[in-house]
């Protein structure tokens, strides 16, 4: 995203190809054609989800190429009512994007600290609107809550870093495993001092036991749930996966040079055309053309008239599909690939 | 418009080591030269630390230094001997320029009366005013109005083609253009490439015969541009600044736009798989990828580079 | 501090299964990352540091050059998903910076900057999992990406951990280990056996010291053997790559060298 230094007769020369009358591209690229993508999910162990995505990579020596990894976290929070906790009902999620200094050689710490910050927000705010707050995140109803941090570091950049940082969110948080809980109530038995442990049914949701007295209205003791704790059942199990995986969003990147317009630029594209239309689509997986529009941003010195931001949102929402498509099927795969390897893994380890 | 795929398996270069290393004193290797280390040229390969020889019998170059009467290696590299002279040059390095090397460079600096040139070397080069072509005439004497009009002629961001003069007290190099073939760059794309692979030939300005010139910067840089025709080249009587210095390019067809784009990908796939470029050998690399009928972008994908490749290891 | 897992059981086996003086797995990647002009990823066990090297070039602010000789800048940057529990350092944070420091301290006698006055060589090291002897991992991936980006430097430098657990000497923590018991971790050059940093946080009793302090040189020259035969194997690989074409005449025509 930073400007890589182009000079005049350069920039004009990319300019100048995208507007004759059969556009053409540096590459040979076609307008609409994105570099290879790789992607590969569960790289960080010790993560609850994680995925490495890298765009436009040089598949021989492995160099250049935009390259992003990103993984999750789930923390226990505790809520209450005071403001000493930060916890809130429902859980929270917390969006963090850093840049290594190795994929901004040039720039100076303090505008690599301005880049994380305005790439935090884009994200932040995005994927954070309450229209996506994943639904089961909640551990004990008013007591304990997950608390969901996804980071995202950029290892190198070759442009396009905006589509890359969504791809990879999304593929992460699709990785994400909620461990399962189990609430657990501690009852004093009559005429006994020890404690025993009993167990309500297996909550996911903050299920109250719901076979006692209906409680009254002015009695908030009995509103409150018994369970004052919680276990994991099963220390090694995963987990179940996060809600909402289908509704994460996908952003793309239209790079503006009218007449026309193109996607996943490369740094020097970028440079010379610097107006760019970012447009933050999600789909829920059922129906073919239903999407929502999260998020849009104009980047970049030029003028956008209106006519132009509907037609370009059309065609955009056309685009974000395909990617969102073809980043299911690639994350199916990637669950079938770990399901298989891990079955190898067990059998190898049985002999 | 867009496909996945996956990462590829363990690289190469990815090592792994057994289950155990117990800690044994018979492990400790004597430093020797492997004879599983020789290449296939048959020059011996070394790294950091290795000793290589007396250093009463031979002199040390580049890359090595004198320790206990021993010439040792300080870079991973091939070992040359030259009569008494041993060297060790390193297998990836910035550049090291000498003076009379052609190279492609990109302005970072204007200051009082020089320039600062980016030429992917340890440190910026230096372009004097006095070693530019001004507008005018060859010969013209500098004028102050000059030295405050220096963007005119050269800007941050512009590239160029200049030869090394001559270095400084401190290692950077001093750059000129006094020749009609260098100065400013326009009418193509700049594609990188590892320093190493840019061998010293006899001419840098390469012609191809689609209508596409490359220029062979031997620090990496390479220019890729519309061919420019001899006569234009030689200029007239007055040398023109409007030609010389414009930032305006010409009009380019698609033909020779696409042919540029196929150039630039070949340049790319060639270095990396760390093939040394020259003009031969691009030339067979562009009629080849002619030959298969596809289009510029479909050497960007791996198994179309690959076989360029195999085929130009057939050839001659 | 009791630990609920044996650091060394009776039969002499560690947490995870290894030995006394057994070093974990080590893998090297020495594949180009980004723009670097030398990169390395190595993984000790569990702990993975990715390192770029950028240099020797023109320094970003000119307040840093020295006159004589480049300046070694190295910047750590650990991720937030690198240790079990997530944890998000800034870069000001003093544990990070002192990393950076020891790092930069260690190379600045060994990498030959005299050869390059008023340049700089930016080392970044990105920490992508931790599981203890992370500075070990740092400074030999340092080492690594340094050699690969055609620096030129005395040795490689080799580093480990060592620690005492009651009487019982351990090379090679993981985090379980350096929580529980005092370790060193030692930084040599294995040509002269020479020691390029030694640093401890713990408390050590002064009689173990000696033979830690001797068993993890050891251990050093063990890890050179590996780091080595990574940097042979993608030396070679190269050079072969540049080879099949014929390199002919050039290569000795323009050896001619001007000494300095």
């Amino acid at each position: 995203m930073s400007t890589t230094s182009l000079s005049k007769a350069e920039k004009s020369y990319i300019a100048a190809g995208l507007t004759q009358s059969t556009p053409h591209r540096a590459d040979g690229r076609n307008l609409t054609d994105y570099r290879s993508v790789a992607l590969e999910a569960g790289v960080a162990p010790l993560a609850n989800g994680s995925v490495r995505l890298s765009i436009g990579r040089n598949i021989n020596d492995n160099g250049g190429g935009t390259e992003v990894l990103a993984a999750t976290k789930l923390e226990v929070e505790s809520i209450s009512i005071g403001e000493s906790s930060e916890g809130r009902e429902g859980g929270r999620f917390i969006v963090n994007v850093s840049c290594s200094p190795a994929a901004y050689p040039h720039l100076t710490q303090n505008a690599l600290d301005d880049l994380q910050h305005d790439l935090t927000t884009i994200l932040h705010t995005t994927l954070t609107h309450p229209s996506l707050h994943p639904q089961n995140l909640t551990i004990l109803p008013h007591k304990k809550s997950w608390l969901l941090h996804l980071d995202l570091l950029i290892l190198s950049d070759a442009g396009n870093t905006l589509d890359a940082l969504f791809l990879a969110a999304r593929a992460a948080l699709w990785d994400t495993k909620v461990p399962r809980t189990r609430s657990v109530e501690y009852k004093a038995p009559r005429g006994s001092n020890k404690a025993n442990a009993g167990a309500n049914t297996t909550v996911e949701g903050g299920d109250i036991d719901v076979d006692s007295t209906a409680p009254s209205g002015f009695d908030t003791r009995t509103q409150i749930s018994r369970a004052t704790d919680f276990e994991l059942p099963d220390y090694w199990d995963e987990g179940e996966a996060l809600d909402g995986r289908d509704r994460w969003p996908v952003c793309v990147t239209l790079n503006l040079a009218p007449p026309v317009h193109f996607l996943d630029a490369t740094p020097q594209e970028e440079s010379a055309i610097p107006l760019r239309l970012l447009l933050i689509f999600s789909f829920t997986s059922t129906s073919k053309g239903e999407a929502t529009l999260q998020a849009m941003r104009s980047l970049g010195a030029g003028e956008l008239s209106l006519v132009q931001i509907k037609d370009l949102i059309q065609t955009g929402e056309k685009y974000a599909h395909s990617l969102y498509t073809a980043l299911n099927a690639k994350l199916k795969d990637e669950d079938i690939r770990r399901t298989q390897k891990a079955r190898e893994r067990f059998i190898a380890a049985r002999r | 418009m867009i496909s996945f795929s996956s990462f590829p398996a363990t690289r190469e270069y990815a090592e792994f080591s057994g289950p155990h290393h117990p800690y044994d004193p018979s492990d400790d290797v004597e430093m020797e030269i492997d004879e599983d280390y020789l290449d296939t040229n048959g020059s011996k390969l070394t790294y950091p630390g290795e000793s290589l020889t007396s250093s009463q019998a031979y002199m040390r170059g580049h890359g090595t230094y004198v320790d206990n009467e021993e010439v040792i290696a300080s870079v991973a590299g091939t070992i040359e001997r030259v009569n008494k002279l041993v060297t060790v040059r390193a297998i990836r390095s910035r550049y090291n320029p000498e003076v009379g090397d052609l190279v492609v460079g990109r302005i970072t600096e204007v200051q009082p009366r020089r320039w600062k040139v980016d030429a992917n070397s340890r440190q910026d080069a230096v372009l004097m005013l006095s070693s530019v072509n001004l507008p005018g005439g060859v010969q013209r004497r500098k004028l102050e109005s000059d030295e405050l009009q220096m963007r005119n002629f050269f800007e941050e961001g512009d590239l160029l083609v200049a030869e090394v003069q001559a270095f400084f007290a401190d290692g950077a190099m001093s750059l000129h253009t006094r020749s009609l073939r260098y100065g400013k760059l326009r009418n193509g794309q700049l594609v990188t490439v590892p320093p190493i692979l840019v061998r010293r030939l006899k001419s840098h300005f390469i012609a191809l015969p689609c209508g596409v010139d490359l220029i062979l910067g031997l620090n990496g840089y390479i220019w890729v541009s519309k061919h420019v025709k001899e006569a234009e080249q030689e200029g007239e009587e007055g040398f023109d600044a409007e030609g010389v210095y414009s930032n305006i390019n010409d009009n380019i067809d698609e033909i020779t736009r696409t042919a540029i784009s196929r150039v630039t990908n070949i340049v790319r796939i060639l270095a990396s798989h760390f093939i040394p470029l020259t003009d031969t050998l691009l030339i067979e690399a562009y009629d080849w990828t002619v030959d298969q009928e596809g289009g510029a972008k479909d050497l960007l994908s791996e198994d179309l580079s690959d076989a360029l490749v195999t085929s130009l290891a057939f050839r001659v | 501090m009791g630990s609920r897992v044996e650091i060394l059981n009776d039969g002499g086996y560690r947490s995870d299964g290894r030995r006394q003086f057994e070093l974990r797995d080590i893998t090297i990647n020495l594949a180009q990352q980004g723009q670097a002009d030398g990169s390395a990823v190595i993984t000790h066990g569990l702990t993975q540091v990715l390192v770029s090297v950028f240099g020797p070039r023109e320094a970003k602010m000119r307040s840093q050059t020295i006159h004589d000789r480049a300046n070694i800048n190295v910047e750590v940057n650990v991720a937030a998903f690198s240790t079990g529990e997530r944890r998000k350092r800034s870069r000001g944070d003093k544990r990070i910076l002192e990393i950076g420091s020891t790092i930069k301290s260690t190379f600045e006698p060994v990498v030959q900057t005299t050869l390059y006055p008023r340049s700089q060589i930016d080392v970044y090291i990105t920490v992508l999992q931790q599981d203890g002897g992370l500075l070990q991992a740092c400074i030999n991936g340092t080492t690594l990406a340094l050699t690969n980006a055609g620096i030129p430097m005395a040795d490689f430098v080799c580093a480990v951990t060592g620690g005492v657990h009651s009487t019982s000497a351990l090379l090679d923590l993981t985090t379980l280990e350096e929580n529980d018991v005092p370790h060193v971790t030692v930084a040599m050059m294995p040509k002269t056996g020479k020691v390029a940093l030694v640093t401890m946080e713990t408390r050590l009793h002064v009689e173990r010291f000696e033979e830690i302090f001797r068993l993890a040189g050891e251990a050093g020259k063990v890890l050179h053997k590996e780091m080595k035969k990574a940097v042979m194997g993608r030396t070679s690989t190269l050079v072969n790559a540049m080879g099949s074409r014929g390199s002919g005449v050039d290569r000795d025509g323009d050896e001619q060298m001007n000494e300095l």
